[in-house]
């Protein structure tokens, strides 16, 4: 711990105090908890004056109330009216003005795109972020080549959606498509990706497999903000590589982990140009709508705007409410 | 004694190799799309829904789709277009969420927990639930429609920045929570008022994650169409992304137009997020308790 | 080092647009009217001659990816040239957001000087509210205008009864044919004569050889078969009666119309994943020479144009017919026009460079150039290009000798109900799930 006491200004005193309790434990996760344990907590004598705060935070929030909350708000009011084409205004009130709210309730394809959304959440956690932070991990642990991996891992996200879809749907198609053409020459024979028992999967694949670059450069940055200096601590101090990763890197990476909680379930929620491309209209037979995709659907297709508003609404509230209740299981901790 | 930055030692292990040819698989995934895409553009049109998984050589390799790109529409003016927008909205979220995150990670204050809900909320509003107050609100400024190329590219600016403040304002939250609070007391102690303590020892340290929040928020920009087609009317302020959608359609047939456009969207991107990635990288080496 | 980069980037990105702004509060200052900056000009022009050069906002839907775009430039750069007026082009494809986007200009006072759009019930809003001028107002000040154009064939609002938008070209739909398919199964191409029953029985033997006989994406495009089955239980003076119920007169053509897709559905005249293919997976069937007959559009000429391996081995032929309907009447009409938009008709700079605008665009060796083969309201009807290919040629005979055309009872539900209907039921009617009664019932009932 020269380190420390060297490149930074901290008191002698609490230096000594922190090489006492590393010396005396010989268990790595102890070493962290007594470390981290040093930390101030949050209402340090710094940040108990609040003038700075407003400085901080107006410019962002005035931006944000002009743009995002002021409009979102008059959505609100349409859900309320009558309105038949997008751009034009509302043409007075719905009898009753609830109306769009009761349909929402009756309506089963509605039931249907919250079913598939919340899978998609599930699949997105488990795939989408369980992938990256495989990936991210590995290639923290690895010497060599760690540029060419990050560089190449962020090539679906760059490519448009369009372009995918193109691909996929290539890839999948019915007649004469990569995996058909596959199959046909092995003897099977071809399959329709697209029907009843397979729409699942042809329309999950390709969203998890876009966003994983994604969440794998947020958790590779989270992975570089742990010092090196930790690691070395506690090799010193025998910890074994799964333990690093169990007893260090996990913990610390907890407050990334659960902003990639929260862009899952927003993401999820939201999704729409692949599962559009590949997958329009809730084929097949209106079993594989999501929460973005029916939302469009109904107000550019069907132009019933006020009910496509109606559905935005929902999905706001269901994202705030999944994400805060997501967040009081993974508590984020401040260090 | 304490060897600096090698944990491993130079020996190859079984599973150094495993973690290897797992690494490479994943790599072939995400790569052969884009060698697709590539391959497919120099393809005739009419091949590529018949064969577009075998290499074009000879009849069918072309360069037509790039001629078609090239001399139909100004493409070098549409860079123009997208890197300015692109780069004032990276620019001024980075700015902004930067002083948001840091202010939301650090103060407690009352209603908070709301303000950090509101934000999570806003992430989910979809565009176009919120295009029209916006459109109206910006006709009323009289930027919108207009001849001039610079309050086009403003009309798609502003919502834009809005758009990302929520996700970076999350993103860099995460991020500076994660630095500890050590440095910023001892440098209190020294005498730092909060703007010092910002500019010397917060941003150095985030350097990381302004480049993973700069990169996201670039290529969103980028790629954003919806916004795009909705502000700008008139060809010369055109974004590459809105002018290469307009020469290829979903439902249209030339697909080799589309792969081309394609490649010519995503060039610029790339050479951004390489540039970007060295900064991300830089962290590696940077502990984070070096001052 | 980054942060000076992003720094210097910022100050050229904000010294940039402040130098763009700078032009545009200078003009503004000069505005006098409550229109947007894009009336400046006009009214600079105004007190300069009242005849000087105007410059107008023109939106059409010859952007993008049309067939037609370059024919389209090539006229608005001929009209320049004339008459010295500048056009500022800010045409798009047609999709729903182009839609969106010109009824959101129209609300917040932002629309176009000229406005190529539907004439149908997607322009509805438009005439209720005032905002486009009648061809009769513009006809008291400009006599001449329009007069290259039968007035019969000019179609009225269905809001009012009037006449708003000078045509181009319309369109057509009809049976493409693939005749190499034919040939391979023994079918002959069918002719003017063609009947359903002789349809039904060429379909099983197309069917029994390996190949698919239609070519539709159900899931997609049902249009047009949904439109032409209709048409067999009704006639050409009938088909674009809009019914109240599944049980009158019209209503009853509707659900005979739809019970034969469900037939050709369940006889496995479609393809077997026409329920989850897209369109251009199914046409493309036909390019590769697996599917035989498909109905579809005048724009589609282009495609096979496109994606034929030899044109020579496609032809488009009528469709074929039950009882009062004869195969050579055709679905067709003149689904989109010219407008001229009140606003630009009351300033009084631009009032003559749109009219003449407007009539540049729809002359008649312009309108020939368009759709050589369309329907079309032309006084003297059009010429076909001298280099036409053979598909181009039969579409021609097919139209000259077409004994009736009636426009496609498709354009007269509002948006809602159409898609409901197209996306929504015929998938769970042709697989038994819904009763043909009420899907068209519950269609009809969602109103505007």
């Amino acid at each position: 711990m020269q380190l420390l006491r060297s490149k930074n200004n901290i008191s002698p005193q609490k230096t000594i105090k922190l090489e006492k309790f590393l010396i005396e434990s010989g268990d790595g996760a102890t070493v962290l908890r007594l470390y981290l344990k040093e930390g101030a907590s949050m209402n340090s004598v710094i940040y108990k004056r609040k003038t700075p705060l407003l400085v901080l935070l107006i410019p962002a929030f005035l931006f944000m109330t002009l743009f995002l909350y002021y409009p979102f708000v008059m959505n609100i009011f349409n859900s309320f009216t009558k309105i038949t084409g997008l751009g034009t205004s509302g043409e007075g009130y719905n009898t009753p003005w609830y109306a769009n709210y009761v349909h929402l309730l009756d309506d089963p394809l509605m039931r249907t795109s919250l079913k598939n959304t919340l899978l998609l959440m599930l699949a997105t956690l488990v795939f989408q972020v369980g992938i990256a932070l495989l990936l991210a991990l590995m290639v923290d642990s690895i010497r060599k080549g760690t540029q060419f991996f990050r560089t190449v891992y962020f090539f679906p996200i760059v490519i448009s959606a369009t372009a995918l879809g193109l691909l996929f749907n290539l890839i999948f198609l019915y007649n004469g498509g990569m995996i058909n053409q596959l199959l046909e020459k092995l003897g099977s024979g071809a399959i329709d990706w697209k029907d009843g028992t397979h729409y699942l999967f042809t329309m999950f694949f390709p969203v998890m497999w876009q966003y994983v670059g994604f969440y794998f450069v947020i958790l590779v940055t989270g992975l570089n903000n742990i010092s090196r200096d930790i690691y070395e601590a506690a090799e010193i101090d025998g910890a074994s590589g799964l333990g690093r990763i169990r007893y260090i890197t996990l913990p610390l990476l907890r407050n990334v982990l659960c902003v990639c909680l929260t862009l899952a379930i927003t993401g999820a929620l939201k999704v729409f140009d692949l599962p559009w491309i590949m997958m329009g209209s809730g084929m097949p037979l209106d079993k594989s709508w999501l929460t973005g995709t029916y939302m469009y659907h109904q107000t550019f297709s069907m132009g019933d705007v006020d009910y496509g508003s109606t559905i935005g609404i929902v999905i706001v509230v269901l994202g705030v409410v999944v994400s805060q209740i997501a967040n009081r299981i993974f508590k984020e901790k401040d260090y | 004694m304490l060897k600096k930055g090698k944990l491993r030692g130079r020996k190859i292990t079984p599973r150094g190799i495993l973690i290897y040819i797992l690494l490479s698989i994943w790599a072939i995934t995400t790569i052969y799309p884009f060698f697709w895409v590539i391959v497919n553009s120099f393809r005739q049109k009419k091949l590529i829904r018949s064969d577009s998984f075998s290499l074009p050589m000879g009849v069918s390799f072309t360069f037509d789709n790039y001629q078609t790109a090239f001399s139909r529409v100004d493409i070098l003016g549409a860079y123009k277009n997208s890197l300015i927008i692109s780069c004032s909205v990276t620019v001024i979220v980075l700015i902004l969420a930067a002083l948001a995150a840091y202010g939301m990670a650090r103060y407690t204050f009352r209603g908070k927990e709301i303000l950090r809900g509101l934000i999570i909320a806003s992430m989910m509003f979809p565009a176009f639930s919120t295009i029209i107050p916006v459109f109206r609100m910006m006709f009323g400024w009289n930027i919108v429609n207009t001849e001039s190329v610079g309050l086009s590219q403003l009309s798609v600016i502003l919502p834009q920045i809005a758009g990302n403040l929520s996700f970076a304002i999350v993103v860099l939250m995460g991020y500076m929570r994660s630095i500890p609070i050590e440095l910023e007391e001892a440098a209190y102690l020294e005498g730092y008022n909060i703007y010092q303590i910002i500019f010397k020892i917060i941003v150095p340290l985030a350097k990381p994650s302004f480049a993973t929040v700069a990169i996201f928020t670039f290529l969103w920009s980028y790629n954003d169409l919806f916004t795009q087609m909705f502000f700008l009317r008139f060809k010369n302020t055109f974004t590459i992304t809105r002018l290469l959608n307009e020469i290829t359609s979903i439902a249209g047939v030339n697909y080799g137009l589309m792969a081309a456009a394609v490649v010519l969207v995503v060039v610029p991107v790339l050479l951004v997020y390489i540039g970007l990635q060295k900064n991300i990288i830089k962290g590696l080496t940077t502990g984070a308790l070096k001052g | 080092m980054k942060k000076v980069i992003a720094l210097v980037l910022a100050l050229t990105v904000c010294g940039s647009l402040v130098l763009g702004c700078q032009n545009t509060t200078k003009t503004s200052v000069t505005d006098t009217t409550a229109a947007g900056p894009a009336t400046t000009k006009a009214t600079t022009a105004e007190t300069t001659a009242a005849a000087g050069p105007a410059k107008i906002t023109v939106v059409t839907s010859y952007g993008g990816d049309d067939g037609n775009r370059a024919n389209y430039e090539t006229a608005v750069a001929a009209y320049e040239k004339a008459t010295g007026n500048t056009v500022n082009d800010a045409s798009g494809t047609s999709n729903e957001e182009w839609k969106a986007k010109i009824m959101a200009d129209f609300e917040t006072g932002a629309e176009p000087d000229v406005l190529f759009y539907f004439n149908g019930a997607d322009a509805n809003d438009l005439v209720n509210n005032k905002k486009v001028v009648s061809i009769d107002t513009i006809r008291a000040a400009y006599p001449d205008f329009a007069s290259n154009m039968k007035d019969d064939l000019i179609p009225a609002s269905p809001a009012d009864g009037q006449k708003y938008a000078v045509p181009v070209n319309g369109y057509w739909e009809a049976l493409y044919v693939n005749k190499s398919v034919l040939e391979a199964c023994g079918v002959k191409v069918p002719g003017a004569d063609y009947t359903w029953t002789q349809f039904l029985t060429d379909c099983e033997t197309i069917k029994a050889k390996g190949y698919t006989p239609i070519a539709c994406s159900l899931a997609e495009v049902p249009h047009y078969w949904f439109e032409y089955s209709i048409f067999n239980h009704d006639t050409v003076a009938t088909h674009a009666t809009l019914p109240a119920s599944s049980t009158d007169t019209a209503g009853k053509a509707w659900v005979a119309g739809l019970n034969d897709i469900k037939t050709l559905f369940d006889k496995g005249y479609f393809p077997t994943n026409t329920l989850t293919s897209t369109d251009a997976e199914t046409f493309q069937l036909m390019a590769d020479n697996k599917a035989a007959f498909a109905i579809d559009g005048s724009w589609k000429i282009g495609w096979f144009q496109e994606n034929a391996a030899d044109i020579n081995d496609f032809t488009v032929t009528y469709v074929p017919a039950q009882n009062e309907r004869k195969a050579t009447d055709l679905i067709g009409g003149l689904s989109m026009g010219y407008y001229i938009t009140e606003k630009a008709w009351n300033d009084p700079a631009k009032r003559e460079a749109c009219v003449k605008f407007v009539e540049a665009m729809t002359k008649d060796d312009v309108v020939s150039l368009f759709g050589a083969t369309a329907v079309t309201a032309l006084k003297n009807g059009t010429t076909a290009p001298a280099d036409a290919d053979s598909l181009t040629i039969a579409a021609l005979a097919m139209t000259k000798s077409a004994t009736g055309v009636a426009p496609a009872v498709q354009d007269k539900l509002n948006q809602t109900a159409r898609t409901e209907l197209f996306s929504g039921s015929i998938k769970n009617i042709v697989t038994g799930s819904l009763d043909t009664a009420k899907a068209i019932d519950a269609a009809l009932a969602i109103k505007e």
